[in-house]
């Protein structure tokens, strides 16, 4: 004990398996910042990005403003100045600073997320939108059926990079005394001055709620690539791919070979 | 310039029998004094053309002749700034000066009677073969599935993809891509068939199977409106041959085009080429 003592600290993980509702508590409304605020700034993003492709100047100079500005600041800079700021000057009682927190974060992801979202769009190749007004399509039915679908594939990636700097950056609102992860740790650690068997649990849970996410979006993106529903692996692999198969094969002896024009 | 487009649109109107004079009695498609610009660079000056149906036209001439631009005006998807595209009788795009302004059909309804084939094929990467071909089906024209997917492989069969149909364009060789892309065209029955350098994107030893399809199409009577660089193939299927450079149709005609031509610039193009 004396020896114990003489080095420093000894290592007790039983302040963090004896209060592992606290930090499941901390786990999930960590989680519910960080989803709430990407799905908002998602939904705020498509529209930053669509402006900012749009034919009307002023529009587009309006989002480019935008995102020029809440890319800007720092965001536990402006975390503080909506809540601390903003707040108190307008009176918005609607801040508490959960939703402080999540209308900072909601701003500044969509400026990120718009410009993702504006280069996928953009890197669509402008054949394949020449190719959907050939055969008759309008604008809109372009857009949605054939442009978008590639330009999310094409966004997914970066995507998912920024939904884990989201869970991380969740923690920066522990400043506005939301009971978050990192707060709670905080807590936790200042009541039973066990700061390093705390805080390495939590980067423990950081580092799995990341590597989740990580898995999440390889899965997405293996679901968003192609592959030929007639081929055995595919049928192997879905129920569904096996329907589709089963279609195909029907349509082809329904038609049958025969009025061929090809070589 | 512009004169010498026009009057080759009169001659066309002359050689051909007047007892067709009815606007879009036999004419598939018109182009009336196209005047297109890209900036200050004057691509299309004062063109005209006129494509009977059936007939199968060939454009051809060197790099940015214009006569891309003078393919992709007639379905508009570049717009001119001058000029008029008639189609089965009906006016399109912003019209001749002078003339009093008619009223102009929607290009959506043009682009649904005039098929287009690119030099990059531009299939829709994210759709099977078969959706390639019925997406048009179901979302312009509204037609049920079952039916869009019957229609669609019967296309893909006369292309000889039938057993491509569940195979994505990035599984298939340029040729079946290009292929894929003329079904994807002819199942919307287009009036007119546009094909912009079809051939000119592809190996060498797969462009034989791209002309075949559309020679076999040519066959079928479809009126063809074709720029491209095999010489030879033009001048297989080309009733009516347009040769052209700097923003004008230098010279038009027959099949005798290519061994008796008129303009000087023309014989040197074909000498260079063929």
């Amino acid at each position: 004990m004396l020896a114990q003592q003489a080095r420093g600290f000894s290592f007790d993980f039983s302040v963090v398996t004896n209060n592992l509702d606290l930090y499941w508590a901390g786990v999930r409304l960590t989680l519910f910042i960080a989803v709430t605020s990407f799905v908002l700034a998602t939904l705020l993003g498509v529209v930053i990005a669509l402006m900012r492709l749009s034919r009307n100047r002023l529009v587009g100079a309006v989002a480019a403003a935008y995102i020029n500005l809440f890319r800007a600041i720092p965001l536990l800079v402006f975390i503080l100045f909506v809540y601390y700021g903003v707040r108190i000057a307008f009176g918005l009682t609607f801040f508490t600073a959960l939703r402080a927190g999540i209308f900072a974060f909601t701003v500044q992801y969509s400026a990120w997320l718009g410009e993702i979202f504006r280069a996928g769009i953009q890197a669509v190749p402008g054949g394949q939108r020449e190719a959907a007004l050939s055969v008759g399509m309008g604008r809109a039915r372009t857009f949605f059926t054939i442009v978008m679908p590639q330009a999310v594939r094409i966004s997914i990636p970066p995507t998912g990079n920024m939904l884990i700097g989201m869970v991380k950056d969740s923690s920066l609102v522990y400043i506005l005394g939301v009971n978050e992860l990192l707060r709670t740790t905080n807590l936790l650690a200042n009541r039973t001055f066990r700061y390093f068997e705390t805080y390495l649990a939590t980067v423990g849970i950081y580092l799995v709620l990341t590597t989740a996410i990580y898995y999440l979006v390889k899965y997405l993106e293996r679901r968003f690539a192609i592959s030929d529903v007639l081929s055995q692996a595919t049928r192997r692999y879905s129920p569904f791919a096996r329907n589709r198969y089963q279609r195909l094969r029907t349509l082809q002896e329904a038609v049958g070979g025969g009025s061929s024009i090809a070589p | 310039m512009a004169v010498e487009a026009e009057r080759g649109m009169t001659d066309m109107g002359s050689r051909h029998e007047p007892s067709t004079s009815g606007a879009g009695v036999v004419e598939a498609v018109r182009l009336r004094s196209i005047q297109k610009y890209f900036g200050s660079n004057h691509v299309l000056q004062g063109v005209g053309l006129c494509v009977r149906r059936g007939e199968h036209v060939v454009v051809f001439g060197p790099s940015g002749s214009g006569k891309s631009t003078l393919l992709r005006t007639i379905n508009l998807l570049e717009e001119p700034q001058s000029g008029s595209v008639v189609v089965e009788g009906r006016e399109y795009g912003p019209g001749v000066p002078g003339e009093p302004k008619q009223r102009r059909g929607d290009r959506r309804e043009l682009r649904k009677q005039v098929g287009m084939v690119f030099q990059q094929f531009n299939l829709f990467p994210h759709l099977s073969v078969l959706d390639n071909v019925t997406i048009a089906l179901r979302r312009v024209k509204g037609m049920k599935r079952g039916e869009a997917e019957l229609r669609a492989a019967r296309q893909l069969d006369r292309v000889g993809l039938l057993s491509k149909i569940g195979s994505y364009p990035a599984m298939l060789s340029g040729g079946q891509q290009q292929r894929v892309a003329i079904a994807r065209s002819l199942v919307m029955d287009p009036k007119v068939m546009l094909f912009d350098e079809p051939t000119s994107a592809l190996d060498p030893e797969l462009v034989g199977e791209v002309l075949a399809v559309m020679r076999s199409l040519a066959e079928t009577g479809m009126t063809m409106v074709v720029v491209t660089h095999e010489m030879g193939f033009g001048r297989e299927i080309g009733d009516q041959n347009v040769f052209m450079d700097a923003g004008v149709i230098v010279e038009q005609g027959g099949r005798e085009i290519y061994t008796d031509c008129r303009e000087e610039r023309t014989r040197s193009f074909i000498r260079a080429v063929l």
